[in-house]
C-alpha cells in the first residue's frame, strides 16, 4: 500500500499493514541541501528537493509544504525574518505594533496572486508532481485566533485579547479568520490533503475553558464554515488540548486530532473513540520530540513502544491511529531520527 | 476585613479582570488600609494562592497567569509609591530572551510575578547576548541571571545560557550569581536546563519566582557566610594574640 493508502485506511479504521508514520523535518531541509536556511527559504524548488530527499532518506508516510509559519506574516507585510541555521526561522518584525496600527492591516484580495504565495505554490506543485499519487501533502495554516501572535507578538496579543477593546479585537480577527478561509482554499486547489489546522490560543492550556467555548469556538466555526473539515486535522502547537475533544468533535466536526505529548493519549484516544464510533477519526499519538537530542536508543524505543502500545491495543488492525512528530528540532542527531523511525515502523506493525 | 478584601481580589484576578482588582485595591485604601497592607496582605498572598492553584487547579491557564502576574505587578507598584518608607526588597534579577529569541511573552509573566513578591527586576529585553547578562548582573549587583527562551535552537545554543554559564564559571561568579531559564522547551524536557548549565528552572512564572527567590536566598547566605568569615578572618588577623 501507499502511504496515501495507508493514511485513508488508518483514517476509515480499514486494515493495513501499519499505522501511518509522520515525521516533520522542516529545516533539516536546508542542511541536506547544503545550503544555509535564508537561501533554502527562498525558493520553492529548493523546499521541495529538500522534503523529498528527507522523506527518501528515512521513509516516513508525509510531504510538507510548509517554509516557516512566520510566511502567513509577510502576507500583511512583515518583511523580516530572523534566519537561524541551527532552529526555525522567526518573525522579527511585528507588522502591528501599536494596537493603532491594527486599523492599518491590509489583506491581500487574493492572495493566491501575492509574492509571499509564489514559492508555495512552485514547492506544491512540485511535490504533486513528484508524489502527489501515493503520498498524503502537507499543508499549515495558523487558526485565526493564533495568527495575531504572529503579527503582534504573543505578549501584545494576549493583552488585546484579555483586556483590549472588543471591536478593535473583533476586526483583527475578522481579517485573520478571511485569511484562514482563503488560505485553505488555496492551499487544497493545490493539491493539499493534509491540512493542520494550528491553533494554539484555542486550548484550555492558554485561556482556560469558559474563553475556550464563548471566544475561540465561533472564531473556529467561522474559519473553517465556508470549506468545511475535509482533511483538516486539529493542532494546538503541542500545547495539550484534551478537555475540548468533545466540543471539537461535536460543534467542530473535526475527527482526527493531532495531540500534544504532555496530553495522557489514552484518555484523548478513548474521548474520539468513544464520539465517532464507526465513523472516520485518528488519533495522532506525537513524541515528545525535544527529548530525542538526549535519548538514548532503549529510551527512544521504549517510548515509540509505549505510544503505540496504547494507539494500536493488542496490535489490532483498525485503530484508527497515527504516530507523529512535533517540529523536529535540528539539534536531534542523526542516528537517533534513525532509531526513532526504524522503531516507529516496528512498533507500528499491525497483525 | 482584609479576608473579604483578599477573596475579592482573588474573584477578580481569576476572572482575569483588571478594573475589577483595581477597585477591589481603592476601595480597600479608602476603607482605610495601607498602601503596605495592600500589598503584603492582599497582592502577595493572592499570588502566593495561585501559586498553590495552580498546581491542583486543571483549568488554571496561560491567560490567568498573565493577567495574576500584570496586576499584581502594576498594584504593587502603585503601592510602592504610597509606602511611608522605602520598602526592603528581597533582592535582584536580571532577565531578558536568549540571543536569538524574540519570544517575549514568558519573560513578561516572569517579570511581574517577581515584582509583586518585592524583588527588583531589570529587564534586558529581547535577543541578548550572554555577556550582557553578566555585564548587567554585575552593573546591578544582582544574585540572579534569568533567561527565558522559547525554542529548542534558543535554549540549548552556545550564545545562550550555555555561554552565560561559561562565563559565569570562567570568571569565578558562581557562588554569586546564579543562572536560571525557562520557557517551553524546559517543559518538554525537564532535564534541559542541567545540560544547559541553569542553576534551576521553573515551568511557569509563579514557580520561576519562588525558585528565584530561593536562589536569591542562596546567593545572600552564602555571601554572608563569606562576609562572616572574612570577619573572623580578619579578626584573627588583628588579634595580637
Ligand atoms: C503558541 C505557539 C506558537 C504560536 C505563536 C508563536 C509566537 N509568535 O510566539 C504559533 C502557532 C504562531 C507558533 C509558531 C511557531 N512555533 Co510555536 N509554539 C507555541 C506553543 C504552543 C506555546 C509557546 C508560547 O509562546 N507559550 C507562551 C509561554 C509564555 O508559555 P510557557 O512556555 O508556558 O511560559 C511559562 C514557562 O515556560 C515559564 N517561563 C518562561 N520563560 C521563563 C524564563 C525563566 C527564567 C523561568 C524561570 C521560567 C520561564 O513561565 C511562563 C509563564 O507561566 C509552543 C508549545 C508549547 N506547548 O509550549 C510551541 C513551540 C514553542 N513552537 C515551536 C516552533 C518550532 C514554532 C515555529 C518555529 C514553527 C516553524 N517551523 O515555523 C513557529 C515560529 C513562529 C514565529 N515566532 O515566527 C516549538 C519550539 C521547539 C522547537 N522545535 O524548536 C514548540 C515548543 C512546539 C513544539 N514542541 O514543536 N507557535
Amino acid at each position: 500500500m501507499t502511504p496515501l493508502e495507508i493514511l485513508t485506511a488508518a483514517i476509515r479504521g480499514e486494515s493495513a499493514p501499519r499505522i501511518p508514520i509522520f515525521c516533520n523535518l522542516l529545516d533539516q531541509g536546508a542542511r541536506e541541501l547544503g545550503m544555509g536556511q535564508r537561501d533554502y527559504y527562498r525558493r520553492g524548488e529548493q523546499v521541495a528537493e529538500g522534503q523529498l530527499r528527507m522523506n527518501r532518506r528515512y521513509g516516513y508516510d508525509n510531504l510538507w509544504s510548509l517554509f516557516y509559519v512566520g510566511k502567513e506574516a509577510e502576507f500583511f507585510g512583515c518583511r523580516e525574518i530572523l534566519f537561524a541555521d541551527d532552529g526555525s526561522p522567526n518573525v522579527a518584525d511585528f507588522v502591528v505594533k501599536e494596537w493603532d496600527d491594527i486599523a492599518r492591516l491590509e489583506l491581500p484580495e487574493d492572495i493566491t496572486r501575492h509574492p509571499a504565495w509564489e514559492e508555495s505554490a512552485t514547492c506544491l506543485k512540485i511535490l504533486r508532481a513528484e508524489a502527489g499519487e501515493t503520498h498524503p501533502i502537507c499543508a499549515y495554516l495558523t487558526a485565526s485566533t493564533s495568527l495575531p501572535a504572529l503579527l503582534m507578538g504573543m505578549e501584545r496579543w494576549l493583552e488585546l485579547l484579555l483586556t483590549g477593546p472588543a471591536d478593535l479585537r473583533d476586526h483583527l480577527l475578522t481579517l485573520c479568520s478571511d485569511f484562514f478561509r482563503q488560505q485553505v482554499a488555496a492551499y487544497r486547489a493545490a493539491g493539499a490533503n493534509v491540512l493542520l489546522y494550528s491553533t494554539p490560543f484555542s486550548t484550555p492550556y492558554f485561556i482556560g475553558k469558559q474563553r475556550f467555548e464563548r471566544f475561540a469556538m465561533p472564531w473556529m466555526e467561522r474559519d473553517l464554515a465556508p470549506g468545511g473539515v475535509e482533511g483538516i486535522v486539529y493542532y494546538c502547537g503541542m500545547a495539550p488540548f484534551n478537555e475540548v475533544i468533545p466540543q471539537v468533535i461535536e460543534q467542530l466536526g473535526i475527527g482526527i486530532h493531532y495531540l500534544s505529548p504532555l496530553a495522557d493519549l489514552a484518555e484523548a484516544k478513548g474521548s474520539i473513540e468513544q464520539r465517532l464510533v464507526g465513523q472516520n477519526r485518528l488519533t495522532c499519538g506525537v513524541i515528545d520530540d525535544i527529548q530525542l537530542i538526549r535519548w538514548n536508543r532503549e529510551q527512544i524505543r521504549a517510548e515509540v513502544q509505549r505510544i503505540c502500545q496504547i494507539g494500536i491495543p493488542g496490535g489490532r488492525p483498525g485503530s484508527h491511529f497515527l504516530f507523529g512528530t512535533g517540529v523536529m528540532p535540528m539539534a536531534i542527531p542523526e542516528p537517533n531520527i534513525r532509531l526513532l523511525l526504524e522503531a516507529a515502523f516496528e512498533f507500528g506493525r499491525v497483525s | 476585613m482584609i479576608a473579604e478584601i483578599l477573596k475579592a481580589y482573588n474573584e477578580a484576578v481569576f476572572e482575569t479582570d483588571k478594573e475589577a482588582a483595581f477597585e477591589v485595591v481603592e476601595a480597600a485604601l479608602a476603607a482605610g488600609l495601607r498602601a503596605e497592607e495592600v500589598v503584603f496582605k492582599v497582592v502577595i498572598p493572592a499570588v502566593e494562592e495561585m501559586m498553590s492553584s495552580i498546581t491542583k487547579d486543571p483549568d488554571a491557564n496561560l491567560a490567568q497567569h498573565f493577567m495574576t502576574a500584570q496586576i499584581a505587578a502594576e498594584v504593587t507598584e502603585r503601592m510602592l509609591q504610597r509606602f511611608a518608607h522605602p520598602p526592603a526588597i528581597l533582592g535582584r534579577v536580571v532577565i531578558g530572551t536568549a540571543a536569538g529569541d524574540l519570544h517575549s511573552l514568558g519573560k513578561r509573566i516572569v517579570m511581574g510575578c517577581l515584582k509583586a513578591l518585592m524583588v527588583e527586576v531589570v529587564d534586558l529585553g529581547v535577543n541578548v547576548p550572554a555577556e550582557r547578562f553578566v555585564e548587567a548582573a554585575l552593573e546591578h549587583d544582582a544574585q540572579v541571571i534569568a533567561v527565558s527562551a522559547m525554542m529548542v535552537h534558543t535554549a540549548t545554543s552556545e550564545q545562550g545560557a550555555r555561554a552565560v554559564r561559561r562565563i559565569l564559571d570562567e570568571r569565578g561568579l558562581s557562588n554569586r550569581i546564579k543562572l536560571v531559564v525557562g520557557g517551553a522547551p524546559y517543559r518538554f524536557d525537564n532535564e534541559l536546563y542541567k545540560i544547559v548549565g541553569g542553576d534551576g528552572w521553573a515551568a511557569d512564572g509563579i514557580t520561576a519566582g519562588r525558585i528565584i527567590i530561593h536562589l536569591i536566598r542562596d546567593v545572600k547566605s552564602e555571601q554572608n557566610g563569606q562576609n562572616e568569615q572574612n570577619k573572623q578572618h580578619e579578626e584573627r588577623e588583628h588579634d595580637p594574640a
